[in-house]
């Protein structure tokens, strides 16, 4: 267990004893990441830069610098719709706890809003370090992190030499290495949560390819006359409807998982080099609406994996 | 300094919580103890990192967090290690041979991490070409090649050097060490000790021949097995807070679910008898990881337990009161209240953080090691608290332990074994 969420590893082929090796290996890395990246464990390397950075630069390991580099990229591309700031806001909103939490009070808003936004973290590339412009900039990585993980777990098992295997954390994030034996490729059935005979949106076929799916998480609520969604967007600092299911697929996990994030606040396609992407609506009479950005198909294969639709 | 009259007055209640250890910076106006520290040091520290596989690059992440060393080098003979110390230290240099970096003269320390038999040659040339050493505990995997090391360090006398037996530089180990010198146990009577942990010990490699080198901790012909490379990080600190050296050991192993070829055994317990009449149990085994490591000594006035580098206190209801435990913290173990015996333990309260959860005021062990090397050079050579005589013995007791399990039998320790 890492990241709050179940990694499992399929690995394919001939040898066993070799085959768990390089698993247990790899999910080795994948807990390593997480001590490293957990802000719900007090000595991590994220909760050190959390703790510091508005005093002065903290320096930050090469490739967690990569990863900070890689995310304010990804924060420019998204138009700000995935933004690793977005911790405080998201506990002003009570999104932490499970639940909407209401209206929260105005200054506890106020604060939150203040303190969010990547412009506000500065990275110094030739130092290697990372400094807050303002007190209160809490670095989250829950929208990227199972992504790099799975990233960095299929660099250890290519490494290893294994050819054919699935991850996935969480059954959000997920890999398919080469293909399973006697297959062409790791099939993933994407739920349509709006669908009502059950139709997956999308069979997705995975071969040395990501796919990443991020659904709603918890209802909208009502407070003060106001109907506030689900989805927390950055920008406007407010929970907004968002889009029902969001899914990204492509060659780096990591971008997959952040993009479907993205997705999710923006409910509209955003053009990533070499990423397809999917996104379904709930239309104003009700029904689905899903904007293809290249993942979705018609067709309907038993043969796929299927993401449970709760959301994860 | 500040004048004795600034000072507050400290109830007695908060005195008898404080910590004996007390904090370098508060003694220092003005300057913060990292400030001080690296205006000691006149140079950067260049080291290598010798042996680049998981605990190799623990090692060079960790120095990343102390600013006065440099990893200028990486070796290691594998080119996937080498591939990986591009992505974390991009700056190093990257070498397939360790003479490499001893040719070089802006490198004056190395850091040793290879297989656990390939360490004596190594240290023996690096402290030959007049470099500072850190090993990795267990320092070697004979008695014969741990002997020569020790030889080697002893004789010179101007270089570092230390052995990764971790919880001598921790400060919690080393605040309860005091303690229990103090006479909190009472008599030492029992002492126990293990490691669980579900997992293979087998590494992969896509290729035969570096699979066998890969896996050198399954080969019987050159590991020194679970009571080796496990069992020293245990047995060390027992006979630190012991404060005697065993007599005897007597071991049992056997392979229990592992059996894809190997002959070191999965599953293993020794029985350790100590000069005063202690017996400490140790087991270890890769087939469950059910309550993980811990090591519990127990006393006629008390038990104290460590897990997770915490030590908590379990007193005996007919055991002297010691007067200041009224005030310390306790936490529930099943049935058992336990004293923390923390070095901060006001802190922690302070900052309402559990005894069980993680202390973001503490570094991992492996830094407080790496922090008292790096100091070392600026302000040694001292004898660090693993140094070869430390290490020297901690490979005597767990090489003759690994024996007694491989052979199923009772070995007598030679007291002459241990000098050096």
């Amino acid at each position: 267990m890492a990241m709050a969420c179940r990694f499992e590893l399929v690995l394919q082929g001939e040898n066993e004893p070799w085959l768990r090796a390089a698993g247990e290996e790899a999910l080795r890395e994948i807990e390593r990441l997480e001590a490293q990246l957990s802000i719900f464990r007090p000595d991590s390397d994220v909760s050190r830069i959390n703790a510091r950075a508005a005093g002065r630069p903290v320096p930050v390991e090469p490739r967690l610098f990569r990863l900070l580099e890689r995310s304010q990229r990804l924060h420019a591309d998204t138009d700000g719709a995935f933004d690793l700031t977005v911790g405080p806001l998201m506990r002003a909103w009570g999104f932490h706890s499970g639940h909407g939490a209401g209206q929260p009070d105005e200054d506890v808003l106020a604060r939150a809003r203040e303190c969010t936004g990547m412009d506000l973290v500065e990275l110094d590339p030739s130092a290697r370090t990372v400094r807050f412009l303002r007190e209160g900039v809490r670095l989250d990585f829950g929208a990227i992190g199972k992504g790099y993980a799975i990233d960095e777990a299929v660099t250890i098992l290519r490494e290893a030499g294994v050819e054919r295997a699935f991850l996935h954390g969480g059954t959000s994030t997920m890999y398919g290495i080469g293909s399973p034996i006697d297959e062409k490729a790791w099939k993933v059935a994407v739920p349509d949560p709006l669908s009502e005979d059950g139709e997956p949106a999308a069979v997705v076929n995975l071969v040395d390819e990501a796919l990443s799916v991020s659904a709603e998480s918890g209802r909208s609520f009502t407070s003060g006359g106001r109907v506030y969604g689900h989805v927390l967007d950055p920008r406007l600092g407010r929970p907004v409807q968002g889009a029902t299911l969001a899914a990204a697929a492509g060659a780096s996990a990591t971008t997959a998982d952040a993009l479907s994030t993205a997705l999710l606040v923006q409910a509209r396609p955003i053009e990533l080099p070499d990423m397809r992407s999917l996104i379904v609506c709930r239309a104003r009479d009700g029904h689905a609406r899903i904007l293809n950005g290249g993942l979705a198909t018609n067709s309907h294969d038993p043969a796929a994996l299927s993401i449970p639709t709760a959301a994860s | 300094m500040k004048n004795r009259s600034d000072r507050t007055v400290l109830s007695r209640r908060n005195f008898l919580k404080k910590s004996s250890l007390v904090p370098l910076s508060s003694m220092l106006a003005g300057l913060s103890a990292e400030e001080t520290r690296g205006a000691a040091f006149a140079n950067q520290v260049n080291v290598a990192v010798i042996g680049f596989g998981s605990w190799g690059r623990e090692i060079a992440d960790t120095l990343g967090r102390i600013p006065e060393a440099t990893v200028a080098a990486v070796v290691d003979t594998y080119d996937v290690m080498l591939t990986r110390a591009e992505r974390s230290v991009p700056e190093a240099a990257t070498y397939a041979d360790y003479r490499r970096v001893l040719d070089d003269d802006s490198i004056t320390t190395v850091l040793i991490a290879t297989p656990t038999h390939l360490h004596k040659q190594i240290a023996i040339d690096a402290l030959s070409a007049g470099k500072h050493v850190y090993v990795e505990a267990p320092m070697a995997s004979t008695i014969e090649d741990a002997r020569a090391m020790a030889e080697a360090a002893r004789d010179a006398s101007g270089q570092i050097f230390q052995v990764g037996l971790l919880s001598r530089s921790h400060p919690n180990y080393r605040s309860v060490f005091q303690f229990i010198r103090s006479g909190a146990l009472g008599k030492a009577t029992t002492a126990r000790a293990q490691w669980h942990s579900k997992e293979s010990w087998r590494r992969a490699s896509p290729n035969q021949e570096r699979e066998q080198e890969q896996n050198w901790r399954l080969d019987a012909s050159v590991s020194t097995g679970l009571i080796g490379e496990v069992g020293t990080h245990q047995l060390d600190p027992a006979m630190w807070f012991l404060g005697t050296r065993p007599t005897a050991v007597t071991g049992f192993g056997s392979t229990m679910l592992w059996n894809d070829g190997r002959d070191v055994p999965d599953t293993v317990q020794i029985v350790m008898e100590f000069e005063d009449g202690v017996h400490l149990m140790y087991d270890a085994t890769l087939t469950s990881s059910f309550d993980g490591a811990y090591d519990v000594y127990g006393g006629r006035d008390s038990t104290i337990m460590f897990r997770d580098n915490k030590a908590w206190m379990f007193k005996e209801v007919d055991a002297p009161l010691l007067g200041w435990e009224v005030y310390a913290r306790k936490d529930k173990f099943y049935k058992e209240t336990g004293i923390a015996l923390v070095a901060n333990a006001t802190q922690l309260d302070a900052q309402n953080i559990e005894a069980t959860e993680d202390d973001p005021n503490l570094e991992t062990p492996l830094w407080y090691a790496l922090r008292e090397f790096v100091d070392n050079h600026a302000f040694g050579p001292y004898p660090p608290a693993a140094g070869y005589p430390e290490g020297y013995q901690a490979a005597v007791v767990a090489i003759r332990g690994h024996e007694a399990v491989m052979n199923r039998t009772r070995i007598e320790y030679d007291p002459g074994e241990f000098e050096v």
